[in-house]
């Protein structure tokens, strides 16, 4: 009786750090941006301090404003995810259900599509949109944005539409509703979930993209992530300002994995069922 | 009349379809088509002068590129390592974890957190708050324990292995919840009959669990693997592919020889070799799904 308490104290202990280690960076700098830069530096470092909020301040209304880059990757995230839906969710549906031509293939190409190293489609976006002018533009990153978001908005969708009882829509075709009156009031109805879920996870990867936003963007169009480096620099790093800023960025991604907690590891595995594929 | 309504219903389905397929053509294919004319094209922005079509110049230079092989080995090191460390550490935790009676729903949400931040933020908190020199809580900790102080990104030693901590710690929670779920799925019944056949608890997980769980095991591989590939933001933010060439896999050396040498021609040629490397290794684990 004894050893197994204390092997379920063990687990316990195990749990326990587990949970300071995947918490900690994110609480640490939730911390550090109560603090001022000199109480950043001290050593050892301190949990007492008298918290302020100016690095907040500063961060969304001084100098180092970081406003413009939220509005950026709002922007960006918000159009993107918008045209996303409006191409997955009928294709999505085509794949599903439909007798479509050559499914498949088509299928397929999708998810080989969402396997492209990012770096590889950087490279000749940046050549291209520098040559008519879309660089540092909204269009030019919905554009590239698309390439990870449509295929895995696809896949995600796929799997919801399947889902759905096929005598739902046998009974609205009966009703002679026709196809597309089927598709719009009978069948999206019933994956609104599946529909909301992909929008969280199509709009968190857009607002979390990095490397399409250093290179594409510029000094106009400028999302958050690249915007996390005015902090750093040779001569110094604005500790307490960039952990401000961070937890700023995050909020909304952090709030919106919570509230899609129960959905998260649907949406990673997403076209792994049919045959692997990327996030 | 009913081959119109067949022919009719495929049309419609078509017509729903078309849209995504025209978009990923334009958006992916092309591009595509692109860097590989690219890679065979001298296109360096540095030297304007000197752009024209190149043949296989750009290869034939990479076969005797030092750098290059150095970034394919890390790339090796960096994707093995990661997905290793990330499936054995994540199905021990989900095996510990269904052993609590309580408190999983905790370590489910938590779980939850390093996996929604932005790499490139977390190659920052790295970079900063956890190990950077005199002020990261790693240097504390290692000084508190009489071990000393390391520049942890700064020591090429040390560099690689930090980077490999750090996407280990954003993407193992992934693996976790994965096998978790699946352990969560197998039905109670087989374990009671493993128990009144006295099968220990070593067989039971060898014979019984993972064969049961293996699927979700190959998942995880499957999509860490492509995710450890194209890895870019936490690394770049965290050391930027140095000191020197220390963490430099592939797709930094690709990316510094285009947007920081501007020598696009044999950027795009690296990143060739990169979508080959991808399509191969997906190619041959698609294989071995269907093979299961």
């Amino acid at each position: 009786m004894k050893g197994r308490s204390v092997a379920s104290a063990s687990l316990i202990a195990v749990a326990g750090v587990v949970l300071t280690l995947w918490t900690f960076p994110v609480l640490w700098a939730l911390l550090t941006s109560f603090k001022t830069e000199r109480d950043v530096l001290a050593y050892p470092p301190t949990l007492v301090f008298s918290p302020t909020l100016a690095n907040y301040r500063d961060v969304l209304f001084g100098a180092t404003t970081i406003l413009p880059n939220l509005i950026s990757s709002f922007i960006v995230s918000v159009l993107a995810t918008a045209l996303t839906m409006l191409i997955a969710v009928p294709a999505a549906y085509s794949l599903a259900r439909l007798d479509l031509p050559a499914k498949r293939a088509g299928g397929f190409y999708i998810l080989a599509t969402q396997m492209l190293p990012p770096v590889g489609l950087v490279i000749p976006y940046f050549l291209v949109l520098q040559k008519v002018g879309w660089l540092d533009s909204y269009k030019g990153l919905v554009l590239i944005y698309l390439t990870f978001s449509l295929p895995f908005a696809i896949w995600l969708l796929v799997s919801y539409f399947e889902d759905i009882p096929r005598e739902m829509e046998e009974a609205a075709l009966i009703d002679r509703a026709g196809r597309l009156r089927a598709l719009l009031y009978v069948i999206l109805p019933q994956v609104r979930g599946g529909i909301a879920v992909t929008v969280v996870f199509v709009f968190l990867n857009a607002w979390n993209e990095f490397l399409f936003a250093v290179v594409l963007g510029g000094n106009t169009v400028r999302p958050v992530t690249v915007a996390m480096f005015n902090f750093i620099s040779v001569e110094q790093t604005l500790w307490a300002k960039l952990a401000a800023a961070a937890i700023i960025a995050m909020a909304p991604v952090i709030l919106l994995g919570l509230i899609a907690q129960r959905h998260i590891v649907k949406g990673l595995t997403v076209g792994a069922v049919k045959g692997g594929g990327r996030r | 009349m009913k081959g119109t309504i067949a022919s009719r219903e495929r049309a419609f389905a078509l017509w729903l379809f078309l849209p995504a397929l025209a978009v990923l053509v334009v958006t992916t294919t092309f591009p595509l088509i692109y860097l590989g004319w690219s890679s065979v094209n001298r296109i360096d922005l540095a030297m304007p002068w000197n752009s024209g079509f190149a043949g296989a110049e750009n290869y034939t230079k990479m076969v005797a590129d030092p750098r290059f092989w150095n970034s394919l080995v890390l790339t090796f090191i960096y994707t093995a390592s990661t997905v290793v460390l990330q499936v054995l550490i994540g199905l021990g935790l989900a095996l510990l974890v269904t052993q609590i009676p309580r408190g999983q729903g905790l370590l489910r949400v938590a779980a939850i957190i390093p996996i929604v931040l932005a790499p490139v933020v977390v190659g920052l908190f790295w970079r900063t708050l956890v190990l950077a020199p005199d002020f990261g809580v790693v240097d504390f900790v290692t000084r508190a324990l009489g071990l000393g102080s390391y520049n942890w990104l700064g020591d090429p030693q040390l560099a690689l292995m930090s980077v490999i901590a750090i996407h280990t710690w954003q993407w193992t929670p992934f693996a976790f919840l994965v096998i978790l779920a699946s352990l969560a799925a197998l039905p109670p019944d087989i374990f009671e009959a493993a128990r009144i056949d006295r099968a220990n608890g070593w067989r039971r997980f060898w014979y019984i669990t993972l064969p049961l769980i293996r699927p979700a095991i190959v998942i995880v591989v499957i999509m860490r693997m492509m995710i450890a590939l194209s890895a870019f933001a936490a690394i770049f933010a965290a050391t930027g592919g140095g000191p020197g060439t220390a963490t430099e896999i592939l797709n930094l050396y690709a990316y510094r020889t285009s947007f920081t040498e501007l020598n696009f021609g044999y950027g795009a040629a690296l990143a060739m070799v990169l979508l080959a490397i991808t399509l191969l290794v997906s190619f041959v684990m698609f294989r071995l799904r269907r093979a299961q």
